[in-house]
C-alpha cells in the first residue's frame, strides 16, 4: 500500500488553517496544500495530486458537500478518499456525510496533536 | 525522553497560533453582541439569528484546537438553541429569552482560560524526519546538605544526562524558584542535621503549592506523619536511605516519560447520540482519545481498531442492553481486563449490583457532571495502566518482559507492512555479564542493567517499545525507523554506555554491549519471530567480531554479495 502523504486542506478560516498546516506538517510529516475556498480547491487539486483530500463542510460560495460533488467530477481524483470537517458530528450527520461519498467525518475543533494521526487512521481504513 | 528541540519548535508556534486566535476573540465576541442587540423579538430576528448561529458554529469548530474547550462547549451549545429556535414556524422570542442570550453571550469570554485547557502534557511527537535523540538536558534540583550523598547524586544524574543544581536548604531553594522552575525537585526530608522537617516547610511554602514539577523525597526514617506530609505535597515518590540510586534514576526516568505518556483512550458507547457527543468533546478537552461507538455490532471491530483502555457503556439501549455488550467483551480473552463503567440514569441499588455482577467495574450515575467524567474515565485508565504494568513489566527495569516484547515485535511488524514504513529490531546484549556478575555479585549486575534500561529509555523515542529479553539481553522495536537512522540511535547508546562507570567499594569498571539489528524493510516476507531470529544472529556477528560494536543483519538472498 502506498505511504500517505499528500494530503489538500479546503478551509475557509485563517487561524484553523495554520494550525491544521502545523498539526499536518509538523506533527505528521505530511505534505500539506491549503486551499481557502471550494473553488480554488476545484481548481488547483487535480496540480497537486493529493492522497486524501479533507473539506470544511460550512465554508462561504461552494460548501463541502459541493466542493466533493465538484471533485468528483474530475477523472484523476474520483478515486482519492475525502474526509468532512466539520463541528457537527450527531451520528446522523455523519451517515449523511458518508452518503455523499465522504470516507469519514472528523470532528472540529480538533486536537493539533492528534490530528495526524486521525488522518493516518482514516487513510489506513480507505486503503 | 527529553523534549527535542523540533517538539520545542512546535509548541512555540503552537502558542504563537494561540495568542493570535486570542487577540482575534474580543472583537469576535464584540460582534456577536452587537448583533444581539439587534435582536427585536420579531420575524425579521431570522438574518440575525442566522448569522448568530454561524458565527457561533466557528468558534464551537475552533475554540478547543486553540487550548479553548470551554469556549467551543459553550458556543456550540448556544449554537444548537438559535437552530432549534430558527427551526420553529414563527419566530418570537421574548424579552427574558433575548435577556439570556444576551448574559450567555458575555459569559463567552469569560470561557476563555489565561492557559491553554490541557490538563496534561500532550503526547505528541514530531515527524520522523525531525526525530533525533536530544541534546536537551532536563534540570535535576537537588536540595541536600549532606556533601557525599550530593556528589554521589549529582555524579550519577549527570553520567545520565541530567543536569544538576544543588541547593543546601529550603531558603536557598525558595529564593531560586521565585525565577525559575526545575523539571524535577528531588528533597530530602531531614535538613540541618535534623533540625529542618523539609516537608513541615514545604506544606505552607506557595512556591512548592503551585510546583508544575515532580517531586521525590529522600529520607533516612520512615515516619509516617512526614510520608503524608510528601502525599499532600503531590509528591511522586519516597525513597529511604541508604538510597538504591540506580532505582532512584529510573524512578525519575520514568516519571519524565509518563508525562509524556499517550493520552488515554476512551471508548463511549450509548444510544443518546447528543449525550455520547457531548461526553466525546468532554474528555477530548482533558487530553483524552474519546471514540463513540456507532454501531452496536461493530463493538468488537471498533475495541480491536481503536484498542480503548476503558469502556463508558449505557445501561439501557434500545438495541442490545449494556450487559449483553459487556458480556460480548468478556467472550474474547485478550478483552479480560479492559475495564468497563456502566452509565446509567439508574439509581436503583439492587440493579446497579446485578449489573455489576454482569461484566462491569463499576456504575456511573446519569446525569455526571463533566468534571466527575473526567476525573473517573482519568483515574480508571490510570489503574488499568499500572496494573497492566505489573503484569507485563519486568519488576527490575519496568521494561516489557520477553513475551510481551516478542508480541510488540509481532505486531509492529505487521503494522510496518501494513503501512508501508519500515521497523528495526534490535537485539541487545551485555558483553561478558557473567563475569560482571560473578565478579561483583547480582546486586552490582542489577545495577548494571537498570542502567541500560534508563539509557535505552532515554535515547530512544516515545514510540519505540523496549523489553528484557532474558538476564543481560534486551530488545528495542522501532516503527517507522529506517535502518540507517537506527544504526546512529543505536551506536550512541554502545557509546555511552560504554562510558557509564560501575563500582563496588571503591572498585570501578566499565562494560560493553554488543548489538544486532534488522529492518523489516531488508525482509519483506519475514514475520516478527523470523526477524528476530535474524538479529539475534546479527548480535551474534557482533559478539563474534570482537563485541562492543552494532552490527545489521543481512537477508540470506542478497548475502553472498555482501558478506
Amino acid at each position: 500500500m502506498a505511504e500517505l502523504q499528500r494530503i489538500l486542506y479546503v478551509e475557509d478560516e485563517p487561524d484553523i488553517q495554520a494550525v491544521a498546516e502545523l498539526a499536518l506538517e509538523t506533527v505528521g510529516g505530511f505534505t500539506v496544500k491549503i486551499c481557502a475556498s471550494g473553488e480554488e480547491a476545484v481548481r488547483d487539486a487535480e496540480a497537486f495530486a493529493p492522497d486524501l483530500i479533507l473539506l470544511d463542510v460550512m465554508m462561504p460560495g461552494m460548501d463541502g458537500p459541493s466542493t466533493l460533488e465538484a471533485l468528483r467530477g474530475i477523472p484523476a481524483l474520483a478515486e482519492v478518499p475525502v474526509a468532512f470537517m466539520t463541528a457537527k458530528v450527531q451520528p446522523s450527520e455523519i451517515e449523511h456525510y458518508k452518503s455523499l461519498g465522504a470516507r469519514d467525518v472528523i470532528a472540529k475543533p480538533f486536537d493539533p496533536m492528534a490530528l495526524s494521526d486521525q488522518v493516518r487512521r482514516i487513510w489506513q481504513g480507505a486503503a | 525522553m527529553t523534549p527535542t528541540d523540533a517538539e520545542q519548535a512546535l509548541t512555540t508556534r503552537l502558542e504563537e497560533l494561540r495568542s493570535r486566535y486570542l487577540e482575534r476573540l474580543p472583537d469576535e465576541f464584540a460582534e456577536l453582541s452587537a448583533l444581539q442587540g439587534r435582536l427585536s423579538g420579531q420575524e425579521q430576528d431570522r438574518d440575525v439569528l442566522d448569522e448568530l448561529q454561524q458565527r457561533l458554529h466557528k468558534l464551537a469548530g475552533s475554540g478547543g484546537s486553540f487550548g479553548c474547550a470551554s469556549l467551543s462547549i459553550a458556543a456550540r451549545s448556544l449554537e444548537q438553541r438559535i437552530g432549534a429556535w430558527l427551526e420553529a414556524k414563527e419566530l418570537s422570542l421574548d424579552a427574558p429569552t433575548r435577556r439570556s442570550l444576551m448574559d450567555e453571550i458575555e459569559a463567552l469570554s469569560r470561557t476563555v482560560p489565561e492557559r491553554p485547557e490541557r490538563p496534561e502534557r500532550p503526547a505528541f511527537r514530531v515527524a520522523p524526519e525531525a526525530r533525533t535523540t536530544s541534546d536537551n538536558t532536563l534540570e535535576v534540583w537537588l536540595v541536600e546538605d549532606n556533601a557525599e550523598l550530593c556528589r554521589q547524586l549529582q555524579q550519577q544524574l549527570e553520567s545520565f544526562n541530567y543536569e544538576v543544581r544543588v541547593f543546601r536548604s529550603i531558603d536557598e531553594l525558595k529564593g531560586a524558584m521565585e525565577s525559575r522552575q526545575p523539571d524535577l525537585l528531588l528533597v530530602d526530608v531531614m535538613l540541618e542535621q535534623g533540625r529542618e522537617n523539609a516537608t513541615e516547610r514545604l506544606v505552607d511554602c506557595p512556591q512548592v503549592q503551585a510546583l508544575d514539577c515532580p517531586l521525590i523525597f529522600l529520607s533516612a526514617n520512615d515516619d509516617f506523619p512526614s510520608r503524608v506530609r510528601a502525599v499532600q505535597l503531590g509528591a511522586q515518590g519516597y525513597f529511604l536511605k541508604p538510597l538504591d540510586v540506580p532505582r532512584l534514576v529510573s524512578r525519575i526516568s520514568q516519571i519524565f516519560q509518563e508525562r509524556h505518556a499517550p493520552a488515554q483512550r476512551v471508548l463511549i458507547v450509548d444510544d443518546d447520540a447528543d449525550l455520547a457527543e457531548h461526553m466525546r468533546l468532554v474528555l477530548t478537552a482533558a487530553g483524552m482519545e474519546a471514540w463513540v461507538l456507532d454501531a452496536p455490532r461493530e463493538i468488537m471491530e471498533t475495541i480491536a481498531a481503536f484498542r480503548p483502555e476503558l469502556v463508558l457503556m449505557d445501561l439501557y439501549m434500545p438495541e442490545y442492553a449494556g450487559t449483553d455488550l459487556a458480556g460480548v467483551i468478556r467472550q474474547h480473552e485478550a478483552y479480560t481486563h479492559l475495564p468497563i463503567v456502566y452509565l446509567s440514569a439508574e439509581t436503583d441499588i439492587e440493579r446497579q449490583i446485578d449489573a455489576m455482577g454482569r461484566g462491569a467495574d463499576d456504575f456511573l450515575t446519569k446525569p455526571i457532571s463533566d468534571l466527575q467524567l473526567v476525573a473517573a474515565a482519568r483515574a480508571r485508565v490510570a489503574r488499568a495502566r499500572q496494573l497492566e504494568e505489573r503484569i507485563n513489566k519486568d519488576s527490575l527495569t519496568g521494561l516489557l518482559k520477553h513475551a510481551s516484547i516478542k508480541e510488540a515485535a509481532n505486531r509492529e511488524v505487521l503494522r510496518a507492512r501494513r503501512i508501508g514504513r519500515p521497523v528495526t529490531l534490535a537485539m541487545l546484549d551485555i558483553d561478558h555479564f557473567k563475569v560482571v556478575n560473578d565478579t561483583y555479585g547480582h546486586a552490582v549486575g542489577d545495577v548494571v542493567i537498570s542502567s541500560i534500561a534508563t539509557l535505552l529509555r532515554q535515547r530512544l523515542r516515545q514510540s519505540d517499545i523496549i523489553g528484557r529479553y532474558g538476564g543481560g539481553e534486551f530488545v528495542a522495536v522501532l516503527p517507522e525507523c529506517e535502518a540507517e537512522h537506527a544504526r546512529r540511535v543505536l551506536e550512541d547508546i554502545r557509546r555511552n554506555f560504554a562510558s557509564l562507570d560501575f563500582g563496588r567499594k571503591g572498585e570501578r569498571f566499565g562494560c560493553t554491549i554488543s548489538i544486532g539489528m534488522v529492518c523489516s524493510a531488508d525482509y519483506p516476507d519475514q514475520d516478527g519471530p523470523e526477524l528476530l531470529v535474524a538479529a539475534d544472529e546479527a548480535l551474534y556477528k557482533a559478539k563474534r567480531g570482537g563485541r562492543n560494536q552494532v552490527q545489521q543483519g543481512v537477508p540470506a538472498h542478497t548475502r553472498e554479495v555482501t558478506d
